[in-house]
């Protein structure tokens, strides 16, 4: 029996009916990985393991929400005993002796990792094509980009390999791909799922999430990947819902806010028209809209581009060859060491970033740069605070257009970070955001964005809910589009 | 952003640029150094800079041992070490 | 052309905490390398570090000591440069806003005293270990020591020379041994400083250039090499030439300082905010926790001994200078009321063993406990004080207890008083010329009959009581 394209809630139904067992589904989903090589979507697969496990959950009575399904776990997760790369040569062979919280937390509610997706070199990138291990296919189109940086995780759901998989999202790198890929991707507010065992970036702006083909397995996943953790002091204590619940609230009266200041000349007018008539049904939903303006967005991407480096140059000085990871071969003294390790180690992007952010944090820069980038990050925060008193949920295009073909951007870093320009201001101000299918452009999918107030997943998703109730753009999958 | 600013950048990045990527990477630097100079577009006096969107204050955790001995399984993801200690070329003070 | 010297210390004081700033590692000392760190020490990827609230509380006590501002929200920075003992590629410390603000401590040169201010206090991880002469070719790192809690005391540039450097990092030392929270421990490198020293004509404004010695650890080596660098400067300037801003190592074999080229190059740390610690805040019933419990300082234990022991200056001075000295005061006042009478074995036979062998009274084989043992012992009447004098000595070589010395030598003072009256009746008959001398009035003789006494004994009888018997039978 087939479960490609599968959502997590129907392969929880065939596997409560016993139409199917999970050491079935695990072997299905390898058969489908294996079908699909040619997305270059998984770094490392983790079969005898995720077989095993679903030998040993078929024997155990515990049925927890994701027992037995097939998970696909982004490689910037530690997960222990089992090679994490972060798409780095610099990484190519590092094994961590622990696994992150988010691994914890979904392996503990059952799920089955089944291996490790591509992504761009330490999550630096918009189209998955810095990894070292190679560019990601996006299942809608031959050569055509799955976006990034959680590529390898938009494109295994888009082929319909596995019903979720983890993300994360620093700039956009949960929501851009969703957007590319045709699928549901949610990044949570800063401080919903702890950091600990992601390889960081821009330790301020990460945050995991999950990626799926429906809003409703999102609140699945987030109810399992949200916990407090004590060994990550911004994890926050708040109370985590059951963000199942209430999905189905009307969302009569509901404000949106359109925000005034987004440029949409510089959208593809496919991509407008779309994004109106998504309007337009949220009207015949009941929704209503307002345009509320946030006077500094357009700073957003330029602020960003200061702090990410920053935090990136600074975080990814332990990657030195001393203690983990690759050594260049046989160093004369000590500084070749370094810098060939790095510089061997790294690619282009990762050095550019690194270089930025040294640049912009080193003597006589600092104010100019780094702490005028923290004000201005203020200064939008405060634009989101004062918009939310206003609406209930910020909704924008995901992105500018649809996926394009690998390397068509270019070599100007600049014109790939404008990829980011809608999704970016969420992170900066730490809120939660959410990428939806919402059409298609020549067959391509293209997302629709809904950034909600500081906390308030539930809020989005049940937006996300209702029109993915009374819409099929996220049914729909790639078949027969491969040769387009 | 010239050669000399990318060199002493580099230097402190622990970084080698080569023949190929120098001039590309320095200009892409420029450019992305003159993208972000927009920012002074905008008055920002007494703002106060916001490094973390969690405007909280952190958990802290109580004086206790919890690590245990796990000199081995740090040893052997060394690129080299001996029974004890890490290795690299060398240090001369 | 007279030159005046200004310096400023950095002391790291290592905390006593029980685990690391960042991490529960252990912080103990001596361990096999690299057993005693912990995922974050390693700093792996995606480790996260959690801060140590004891640390803060312990840099409070110093603060509240050295009557300093407390920041009661402070906030960690990253301070980035390449080193192989330092994991992340970056330290932790408290840049912008430190737990501890600007405070002072008085110290004293010669009988003159001045006061140092200092110009804060705050929180640090500190690196691993380097080892450069233990590997053909090769440094080892062992990352125990990786993360475990310093506090850097910085000081104002108003130390005039190498007597009052000494003196300072010794008031230091006493403090934080005091406050309980470092355990002054030099040799295992508890206590560590950088001296930055500069030179400048007496009435210039502005501060000459200054070079920093790193990593002192003793009062002897912060002596010289401020000494040398002073020498070193002058020679510069005076041939005209200028002194370059650097760092620099105290070379103690070669009594030299010079300069650490490997410490050079990274001199733009580009210190930023460390997104991944939000501020620590203290609480006003935190704060005041600390206040309420800190503990006596010699200052205050002077003036108590003085009034309360009824010791004089000198001697209460000399007493409360010293953590060990006077808690080896106050047990042994547990044991006596005759508190005069334990002091003057500090002051004169322990102070005068202590410069026989010009050692500390921490590094002496004579602890609290049994210093007051032997006390007892003299007060009820087990020994002399004569032979307690030797028994002092016999700790100070052995480190033996107090009553076993006294049972393996058969030192218990012979309290039997027919036992006595017999030798004394003894020494009477053996001496008839003597008594006839005493018996017409030659008193002075009265000693020469308790010396045969005590001869006859070894010391051992109770003076007193031979005194009582001798007038009885002399009488």
């Amino acid at each position: 029996m087939s479960i490609q394209y599968k959502t997590i809630s129907e392969l929880r139904s065939m596997l409560d009916a016993k139409k199917i067992s999970s050491k079935e589904i695990v072997e299905e989903t390898f058969n489908l990985i294996e079908r699909n090589s040619d997305l270059n979507a998984f770094i490392t697969l983790n079969k005898d393991a995720a077989i095993a496990k679903s030998i040993e959950i078929e024997n155990s009575s515990v049925k927890s929400s994701l027992h037995g399904i097939p998970i696909a776990q982004k490689d910037l997760f530690c997960t222990k005993d089992l090679r994490t790369t972060c798409g780095s040569n610099i990484l190519s062979n590092f094994i961590p002796p622990y696994s992150a919280t988010v691994i914890e937390n979904l392996e503990n509610a059952g799920c089955i990792s089944v291996g490790k997706t591509n992504m761009d070199e330490f999550a630096m990138g918009s189209s998955n094509e810095t990894s070292f291990f190679g560019g990601v296919v996006n299942p809608w189109g031959d050569k055509l980009v799955p976006g990034g940086s959680s590529g390898g995780s938009a494109s295994a759901v888009a082929a319909g390999i596995v019903p979720a998989a983890t993300g994360t999202d620093t700039g956009g790198s949960i929501r851009q791909p969703a957007s590319l890929c045709g699928i549901t991707g949610l990044k949570p507010t800063y401080g919903r799922i702890s950091r600990w065992g992601m390889i960081a970036f821009a330790s301020s702006l990460d945050q995991a999430g999950p990626m799926a083909r429906t809003a409703e397995d999102c609140a699945i996943m987030l109810n399992e990947m949200c916990s407090h953790d004590t060994k990550d002091t911004t994890s926050l204590s708040e109370d985590i819902p059951d963000f199942t619940k209430e999905l189905n609230a009307s969302i009569k009266g509901l404000k949106i806010g359109i925000v005034k200041e987004f440029d949409m000349s510089k959208l593809d007018d496919n991509v407008v028209s779309i994004f109106e008539e998504s309007k337009k049904h949220y009207e015949s939903l009941g929704a209503e809209f307002v345009e509320v303006s946030l006077p500094n967005i357009s700073l957003s991407v330029p602020a960003y581009y200061v702090v990410a480096p920053a935090e990136c140059s600074s975080n990814l000085s332990r990657f030195d060859g001393v203690k983990f990871g690759q050594r260049s071969e046989n160093p004369i003294n000590l500084e070749e060491l370094y810098i060939k390790t790095r510089s061997e180690g790294f690619g282009d992007e990762v050095k550019r970033r690194i270089l930025i952010g040294s640049y912009v944090l080193s003597a006589g820069f600092y104010d100019a740069y780094y702490k005028k980038a923290q004000q201005v990050r203020r200064l939008i925060k405060n634009d989101f605070d004062s918009a939310f008193k206003e609406v209930d949920v910020i909704m924008s295009p995901t992105t500018r257009g649809a996926a394009f073909k690998a390397g068509s951007k270019g070599s100007d870093p600049i014109q790939m970070y404008l990829e980011d320009l809608f999704t970016i201001p969420a992170n900066l101000a730490g809120l939660p955001a959410m990428s939806i299918p919402n059409g298609m452009v020549d067959n391509k999918p293209i997302g629709l964005q809904l950034i909600g107030n500081f906390l308030d997943e539930k809020r989005i998703l049940q937006v996300a809910h209702s029109f993915q109730k009374s819409t099929d753009w996220h049914l729909k999958t790639p078949e027969g589009n491969k040769l387009s | 952003m010239d050669k000399k600013t990318v060199a002493n950048i580099a230097h402190l990045s622990r970084l080698k640029l080569n023949n190929e990527n120098e001039d590309r990477i320095t200009s892409d630097l420029e450019n992305i150094i003159k993208f972000v100079d927009q920012l002074n577009d905008v008055n920002v006096e007494d703002i106060a800079p916001l490094t973390s969107p969690l405007e909280k204050t952190a958990k802290t955790r109580s004086d206790e041992v919890t690590a245990r001995n796990r000199k081995d399984v740090f040893l052997d993801r060394a690129p080299k070490s001996n029974e004890d200690y890490f290795l690299v070329p060398r240090v001369v003070e | 052309m007279s030159w005046q010297t200004v310096i400023g210390l950095e002391i790291h004081v290592q905390l006593s905490t029980k685990s690391k700033l960042f991490s529960g590692g252990s912080t103990g000392f001596g361990a096999e390398p690299n057993t005693h760190v912990d995922l974050i020490d390693m700093g792996l990827p995606g480790v996260l570090p959690v801060a140590n609230k004891e640390a803060f509380l312990k840099a409070i006590r110093f603060g509240l000591a050295t009557n300093a501002v407390i920041n009661q929200t402070s906030t960690f920075d990253r301070k980035n440069y390449f080193y192989p003992d330092l994991p992340k590629g970056y330290q932790i410390t408290q840049m912008a806003l430190p737990i501890v603000g600007e405070g002072s401590i008085k110290i004293e040169v010669d009988g003159v005293e001045k006061i140092i201010n200092i110009t804060r206090a705050h929180l640090e991880e500190d690196a691993g270990k380097s080892i450069h002469d233990l590997f053909e070719g090769e440094t080892g790192v062992d990352l125990n020591r990786a993360g475990t809690p310093l506090l850097e005391i910085v000081s104002e540039p108003e130390i005039s020379n190498a007597k009052e450097a000494v003196a300072y990092f010794k008031a230091i030392r006493q403090l934080v041994t005091f406050l309980d929270i470092c355990d002054g421990n030099m040799a295992q490198g508890s206590m560590r400083c950088d001296v930055n020293v500069s030179i400048k004509k007496r009435d210039d404004e502005k501060l000459g250039t200054r070079a920093e010695i790193k990593n002192i650890n003793s009062f002897k080596f912060i002596e010289r090499a401020i000494n040398h660098e002073v020498e070193r400067q002058t020679r510069i300037i005076e041939s005209g030439g200028s002194v370059v801003q650097e760092t620099r190592l105290y070379d103690s074999v070669k009594n030299e300082t010079r300069s650490m080229r490997s410490k050079e190059e990274a001199n733009d740390y580009r210190y930023f905010p460390c997104p991944d610690l939000l501020p620590v805040v203290i609480t006003d019933e935190e704060l005041s926790l600390v206040k309420d419990n800190l503990p006596e300082l010699p200052d205050q234990k002077e003036k108590r001994y003085i009034a309360d022991n009824s010791l004089d200056a000198a001697e209460a001075k000399i007493i409360a200078s010293s953590k060990t000295m006077a808690s080896m005061f106050e047990e042994a006042c547990l044991k006596t009321d005759d508190s005069k009478l334990v002091a003057n074995w500090l002051v004169g036979d322990v102070s005068a063993l202590l410069n026989k062998d010009g050692i500390d009274i921490d590094e002496s084989r004579l602890t609290p406990s049994n210093f007051a043992k032997m006390v007892e012992r003299i007060s009820d009447n087990t020994i002399s004080g004569k032979i307690a004098k030797s028994v002092l000595e016999d700790i100070w070589d052995s480190g033996s207890d107090v009553d076993e010395i006294i049972q393996d030598k058969g030192l218990v003072q012979i309290q039997d008083e027919s036992l006595l009256e017999e030798i004394g009746q003894k020494i009477i008959d053996t001496n008839p010329n003597q008594v006839e001398a005493f018996k017409n009035g030659k008193d002075k003789l009265f000693g020469f009959f308790v010396g045969q006494v005590m001869k006859e004994t070894q010391g051992k009888a109770n003076p007193k009581s031979v005194n009582e018997i001798l007038r009885k039978l002399l009488s």
